[in-house]
């Protein structure tokens, strides 16, 4: 029974996904409706079993020793389920507003959500590289499927495409990887290769080639440039709420997977070093990704693009984080777990605004469709500009909290360098962020352009609503989820 | 084990591995698609040698199975159901990208192999496993460990096959038309929008571009005709 109740969020994700397959098969065409906010209550309950588990208390359950060593459940378990469900349910309440404007109202693409995230969780929890290639294809299959959901769309196929042949060329790379480290240390369970590479004391060149090969696939999966050629097509192409899905939900699982194989397995003192580790590897990723995003898109004329763009800026202020791990591993993971929860709901909240601004036929995609919004639809402007906020840093919202705790690591840690390049960036995103505000408020349509007309959707608006209350309410009272973050933290020790 | 076996043991695996390899080239530069598919069942055949080395024989078997009597029949179909004019006009773009990417990632490839080659301690030395059970890669030795050990990750397989099942189904449902529009179109009032297909321009270099094939097919036929 025990055992159940730990392992509650996935399951209840799970059996959940298996019932509404049920309901979609048995449900008269047309009345599909309910099918959204089945899978929005769905993941609501994985939130509040997650919840539930946190307050109980992981540490005390003994049955944690069966599922040793391939699921470790432990409260940095606990709060990425949280996390990975409150993207979920934001995207799955997207798409029940999306999907039936769009006349792409099928169920599959909630059943896809919820199994994509069974995998996201199998990534938080797991302690064998089994596991990780489970929950990593898992996830990952269920992102191409949903990317190509619009198939006629030839844009949607090409992005989908090259995401598939990419996801698969990194996904082989990484159990290349794996497969070395199973040759150097006869182990593959995290822990176990953990150990193995702590007495190993000095780096054979195979276990350096392994190490590299395992970061190629997992700055894959979170978009680090240069691995992030797929990024701006597959979201891009994709419906709006698959796009939210792959930046709030599939990037949480891929930092989860990139936090716990580097700190369990490379989590040793020579690894963690400066002169012979991934740091500084891992830094220079971190101000290429910074740089080369936050140009990139300032440049964008399409503001999904700029969006997916700015998600890839993201990516590479969270691994200033991960570096921070170097010095003090529990207060990088904790900045890094409360930026990913900011993240989430700023991210979800900003493709939600964008979706909420369009309808069918008058989709608002580049800047010129959002001329104008702030004077013609007031509350769709507001919401956007709040989310913006939130995601260029600015107080008093959640991602000026984000921004604060990541670079505060660093600068703990002592990389000052990597902080100032972190702050110029966030300083150049404020522009292009900006910049749909002031066409929303202080530009007019071009006479005869064809504007955008926000769409009526009960279920845009509930998730609007939603993340707009979390940005406000991280952005003022952030005590009680640091506070859970760190303690989550506190798993990887000192 | 005398030395005449570890011989003819060393023997049958460089075999198997050349065949291995061979297959593989065969199948990345042939130009005729059923070459292609050929050169894959040697490699897999080579594979499956490789595992009876290993004492895999459920492995072995699986592989034979799986790969070669599934994988590569559906290939064949799909080649023999496209007809041989399948193959797509010879595309001389960006090849020496293309050549140059190959070369350097063969040579880092090979590069890394000897590097491990060379520098890794010998592993009969070191011993890091534990001697093989005696049914090890028997059928019923795998089985035993599927549902005991490892029963968490077999049943987690489970969501991976689902969601790979759905998956397939969501995207070949793709070309259908949605609910909405089914109904929609059989009100004869309502006429359906035209579907316009944009190139897919690069956005980088051609800002304003239109998105949405969906939305923006008259955006572009007007950019299409002030150019």
């Amino acid at each position: 029974m025990a055992l159940a109740f730990i392992l509650s969020p996935l399951l209840v994700i799970a059996a959940g996904g298996m019932l509404l397959m049920l309901a979609e098969a048995f449900a008269k065409p047309g009345r599909r409706g309910g099918l959204a906010l089945g899978a929005t209550m769905i993941f609501a309950a994985g939130f509040a079993f997650s919840i539930g588990v946190w307050m109980y208390g992981v540490e005390d359950v003994p049955e944690r020793a069966m599922l040793a060593p391939w699921l470790q459940i432990d409260r940095f378990t606990i709060f990425f389920d949280a996390v990975l469900c409150l993207g979920g349910a934001l995207a799955a309440l997207l798409a029940g507003g999306y999907l039936p404007e769009h006349e792409l109202e099928r169920g599959e693409f909630y059943v896809l959500l919820l199994f994509a995230t069974v995998g996201a969780m199998m990534l938080a929890a797991a302690g064998d590289v089994l596991i990780v290639f489970l929950g990593l294809e898992t996830m990952s299959i269920g992102a191409y499927a949903i990317t190509a959901f619009r198939r006629t769309s030839p844009r949607s196929a090409e992005g989908a495409l090259k995401y598939f042949l990419l996801g698969a060329f990194a996904a082989a790379l990484l159990l290349y990887g794996f497969a070395l480290l199973y040759g150097a240390t006869g182990h593959t369970d995290l822990a176990g290769i953990g150990e193995a590479v702590k007495k190993g004391g000095e780096k054979t060149p195979m276990m350096m080639i392994a190490l590299v090969l395992v970061l190629v696939g997992l700055l894959f999966k979170v978009s680090a440039v240069p691995f992030h050629m797929w990024t701006p097509d597959a979201y891009e192409g994709a419906p709006t709420p698959a796009t939210t899905y792959m930046a709030a939900v599939v990037k949480a699982g891929g930092f989860a997977m990139l936090l716990r194989v580097l700190l369990t397995c490379f989590g040793d003192k020579a690894s963690m070093s400066w002169a012979a580790g991934w740091p500084p590897a891992l830094a220079w990723i971190a101000v290429i990704t910074m740089t080369v995003a936050n140009l990139v898109a300032g440049q964008q004329e399409s503001v999904k693009r700029m969006l997916a763009y700015s998600s890839i800026a993201h990516a590479g202020y969270l691994l200033v984080g991960v570096v921070a791990c170097m010095h003090s591993p529990s207060q990088g993971v904790s900045s890094v777990l409360f930026y990913l929860l900011t993240y989430t709901v700023s991210t979800a909240g900003a493709f939600g605004a964008l979706i909420y601004c369009g309808s069918r036929g008058k989709e608002a995609v580049t800047y010129e469709d959002l001329a104008g919004i702030g004077r013609r639809h007031p509350p769709a402007a507001l919401a956007f500009s709040l989310f913006l906020i939130s995601l260029a840093g600015l107080p008093p919202t959640a991602g000026f909290f984000g921004k604060w705790f990541v670079f505060r690591a660093a600068i703990d840690s002592g990389f000052y360098a990597l902080t100032v390049v972190a702050f110029l960036n966030s300083v150049i995103g404020v522009y292009y962020y900006l910049r749909v505000m002031v066409f929303m408020y202080m530009r007019e349509p071009a006479a005869g352009a064809p504007v955008a007309t926000p769409m009526r959707s009960g279920y845009v608006t509930a998730a609007l609503l939603l993340s707009a209350i979390l940005v406000i309410l991280l952005g003022i009272v952030p005590n009680q989820s640091l506070d859970m973050a760190i303690k989550a933290a506190s798993v990887f020790g000192g | 084990m005398n030395s005449t076996e570890l011989a003819l043991g060393q023997a049958y695996f460089w075999v198997c591995a050349a065949l291995a390899v061979g297959g593989a080239i065969s199948t990345v530069v042939a130009k005729n698609p059923i070459r292609s598919a050929m050169g894959l069942l040697m490699m897999i055949l080579a594979i499956a040698g490789i595992y009876l080395a290993l004492h895999a024989q459920f492995l072995a078997a699986i592989q034979l199975i799986v790969y070669a009597g599934a994988i590569v029949v559906l290939f064949i179909f799909v080649i023999m159901l496209l007809g041989p004019d399948a193959t797509p006009p010879h595309d001389k773009r960006g090849q020496v990208t293309r050549t140059a990417g190959a070369v350097v990632f063969g040579a880092a490839g090979i590069a890394a192999m000897s590097l491990i080659v060379r520098t890794a301690p010998p592993i009969a030395k070191h011993r890091l496993l534990a001697d093989a059970p005696t049914d090890f890669g028997s059928v019923e030795a795998f089985g035993r460990i599927l549902f005991t050990d490892a029963l968490v990750p077999f049943e987690l397989s489970s969501a991976l096959l689902m969601v790979a099942i759905i998956g397939a189904v969501a995207v070949a449902r793709g070309h259908h038309k949605s609910d909405a529009r089914r109904a929609r179109e059989a009100t004869p009032t309502a006429a359906a929008p035209a579907l316009g297909l944009t190139p897919s321009a690069d956005l980088l270099r051609q800002p304003g571009a239109a998105t949405n094939p969906l939305t923006s097919s008259a955006q572009t036929t007007e950019q299409g005709a002030s150019t």
